[in-house]
């Protein structure tokens, strides 16, 4: 724990953190100094002067919060006529030239503008000249749409653009009441972050085009989740609704602040692979050439499961610990094996210094911890002698081409558990439809050793049945939730409860899989 | 002050003669970072064309080794630098607090409305160009116009109507 400090607010005496500046250190007892241009990651540029606050120990009259650190003693003065006066001018300021169009903007409901309005200002507009005429949906690259009048110059987005992607393609010219930010000519947004100056941006001047217009941010349902796409596993918000007489649908996944993991930002390629949860899903399962429903197709393969003869099940290295630990207590009953084999997924040379990782699985690290074999050999010598495979959602086609994989499974009989379509899947006998990650609770691990658990985000109109439940159903001997932890907690540093894991995630120390490629 | 973000594109590549080439490479020891020369590259270029091109902020973000953005937030905050060619009397008129309540709009709207100038324009006969600009730090003796660089104080529109009438 961090050395704590008594300080006053107002005359009252609060308990805060030493060293950070007063707005974080005042924040997290829960009183809230209005800031637009100071952001936790980027530091404080002093630039918007909505934080200015009293401090009684002879200092000048007013100094910028975000400046500030908090020390023992400290007399802060928030609620004083002159200050309430400074933040009702700076906000008369901000909206002098601001568009106020926020019926058709996308930031409406999320805007630091409009929240600080309505509790700072509350005022009429004296404002008779006419406003100054700038910029509309610039498309900055990247995805990333810019509307100079509607931007207060906070500069986060300049900022980030040169602190953290280190690329700088963002600038603010001109100056004075013809400031804005712009590209320079021909240097457009060229990074993987870059979809993150939408997030840091606190008014509706970066908008996503990919979500802009497609609903208002009051609608949306914002449940916990953690990506996907690489080993890093961020912490996400999944937004998500189901608009009336609608399938509910994903309209957006946002950075989840994770100190331990991601910080504040994702990456621009796990930000749009909600898509991937939209499009290309398998919906209907199949016995043979003929739709059935799952639970004759069920049936089916807990008969075939039952002849006996041996059998290989395939894990995916996205697969959650439940799902994986669920399998493998089946295949011990049944005296099948297990390959985890997942080349496909690391693609060499791919990853970065900052969040991006060469392996685009997402439990890896799970599938280490489990003992499942995950190597080449292991998986060809296992499908080769196996008579029946069972594909528990592992998209080979990113491992092996479509030839290797037809010789493969020319002579064997496959049954395959998926969530999407897939070329291989043609070659099975018997398909089933499952939840893919934005559909189960679950848990993993990334590749720094770290678990996390996520709830269950979206519920379809009919949801596609989860890998734990269908196997629960094939006969694995653990059955619940309950079942599967208890089974975990053997592990080294697991809990036998996934309710215990904190937010931002448990570091599990013994994990080798921390100290994989850099 | 006008909008200044669009920039001109010669379509040629740009980079310094042999002159400014020696004098940018003379400052690049006089300053502790390379950015210190953003300004200083800026003014040799202008020497060497008279206006500064988008190609020549491309050049001398790419020389200096910093962000094209930087160079051009520099080029259009300084309002000395001229992004487009300048006639060639360039007239300066500050438009900042105390030259503004000093009177500043009526040598504006003179210019505008007897010389058609408008600004961040150039007159058709490429003999007058005019800009607004921020502060020129003559507030004592407001209003303030430069004159091809040359300060000319507590103006009003029958002294600037003289000055016009000595030029050549």
């Amino acid at each position: 724990m961090a050395d704590m400090v008594k300080l006053f607010v107002n005359g009252v005496e609060v308990e805060v953190e030493a060293g950070k500046n007063l707005i974080d250190a005042i924040g997290a007892v829960g009183i809230e100094i209005p800031h637009l241009c100071y952001h936790p990651a980027l530091g404080a540029d002093g630039n918007c002067r909505m934080c200015l606050v009293g401090i009684e120990d002879g200092r000048p009259p007013l100094v910028p919060a975000c400046k500030t650190p908090a020390m023992a003693g400290m007399k802060v003065l928030l609620d004083a006529e002159h200050i309430r006066k400074i933040q009702r001018d700076v906000m008369e300021l901000e909206l002098i030239n601001h568009p106020t169009d926020c019926p058709v903007c996308d930031q409406a409901g999320e805007c630091r503008l409009q929240d600080y309005y309505m509790s700072y200002d509350r005022r009429q507009s004296r404002m008779t000249v006419p406003q100054v005429v700038k910029g509309k949906k610039m498309a900055f690259g990247c995805g990333v749409v810019h509307d100079q009048e509607r931007c207060v110059l906070c500069g986060r987005c300049v900022r980030f653009c040169r602190q953290i992607t280190k690329t700088g393609e963002l600038g603010i010219i001109n100056r004075s009441d013809d400031a804005r930010v712009n590209i320079f000519p021909g240097r457009p947004l060229h990074n993987r972050y870059a979809l993150n100056v939408v997030d840091l941006c606190p008014v509706g001047a970066m908008t996503s085009a990919d979500f802009r217009f497609q609903q208002r941010v009051w609608f949306l349902k914002k449940s916990p989740g953690v990506c996907h796409g690489c080993a890093r596993g961020c912490s996400i918000t999944v937004d998500h609704n189901r608009e009336k007489e609608q399938e509910a649908r994903i309209y957006r996944l946002r950075p989840r602040h994770n100190p331990l993991v991601n910080g504040y930002f994702i990456c621009d390629s796990g930000r749009m692979s909600y898509k991937a949860e939209e499009e290309g899903r398998l919906n209907e399962a199949r016995h043979g050439r003929l739709a059935r429903s799952v639970d004759q197709a069920l049936l089916a393969v807990a008969e075939d499961l039952a002849q006996g003869g041996k059998i290989t099940f395939i894990l995916s290295p996205d697969s959650s610990l439940e799902q994986m630990v669920t399998i493998r207590a089946l295949a011990e009953k049944l005296g099948a094996t297990l390959s985890g084999f997942s080349d496909g997924w690391i693609i060499p040379g791919d990853g970065d210094d900052f969040l991006i990782r060469d392996d685009k699985a997402a439990n890896r690290a799970g599938l280490e911890l489990l003992g499942i074999d995950c190597s080449r050999t292991g998986f060809t010598a296992a499908v080769e002698a196996a008579d029946l495979v069972v594909n528990c959602n592992n998209d080979l086609g990113r491992s092996l081409s479509a030839e290797e994989l037809g010789q493969l499974f020319q002579s064997r009989r496959l049954i395959s558990f998926a969530s999407h379509r897939r070329e291989i899947d043609n070659q099975a006998e018997i398909v089933i439809p499952v939840a893919s990650w934005s559909e189960y609770a679950g848990s993993v691990i990334n590749c720094q050793g770290i678990l996390q658990h996520f709830p269950r985000a979206v519920v379809r109109n009919q949801p596609p049945m989860e890998l734990v439940e269908l196997i629960a159903r094939l006969g694995s001997p653990l059955q619940s939730e309950a079942d599967c932890w208890q089974e975990l907690a053997r592990l080294p540093g697991l809990p036998a409860d996934p309710a215990t894991i904190p937010t931002e995630g448990l570091q599990l120390n013994d994990n080798e899989a921390a100290h994989d490629q850099p | 002050m006008s909008d200044r973000s669009e920039l001109i594109s010669t379509g040629k590549p740009f980079s310094f003669d042999k002159k400014r080439d020696a004098a940018f490479e003379q400052l690049s020891k006089r300053y502790p970072t390379r950015e210190s020369l953003i300004l200083p590259a800026l003014w040799l270029t202008q020497e060497q064309e008279g206006w500064v091109c988008q190609e020549a902020i491309a050049y001398i973000a790419d020389r200096i080794g910093t962000f094209a953005s930087k160079v051009y937030e520099a080029a259009t905050f300084y309002t000395m630098y001229h992004l487009r060619p300048t006639g060639r009397y360039h007239i300066c008129v500050c438009r900042t607090l105390s030259c503004w309540l000093r009177g500043k709009q009526e040598i504006v709207d003179y210019l505008r409305n007897e010389l058609s100038l408008t600004p961040g324009m150039v007159s058709e006969d490429g003999r007058y160009s005019l800009e607004e600009v921020e502060c020129l730090g003559h507030c004592g003796s407001a209003p303030v116009v430069q004159l091809n660089g040359e300060f000319h104080e507590d103006m009003d529109v029958e002294k600037l109507k003289a000055l016009l009438a000595s030029l050549q």
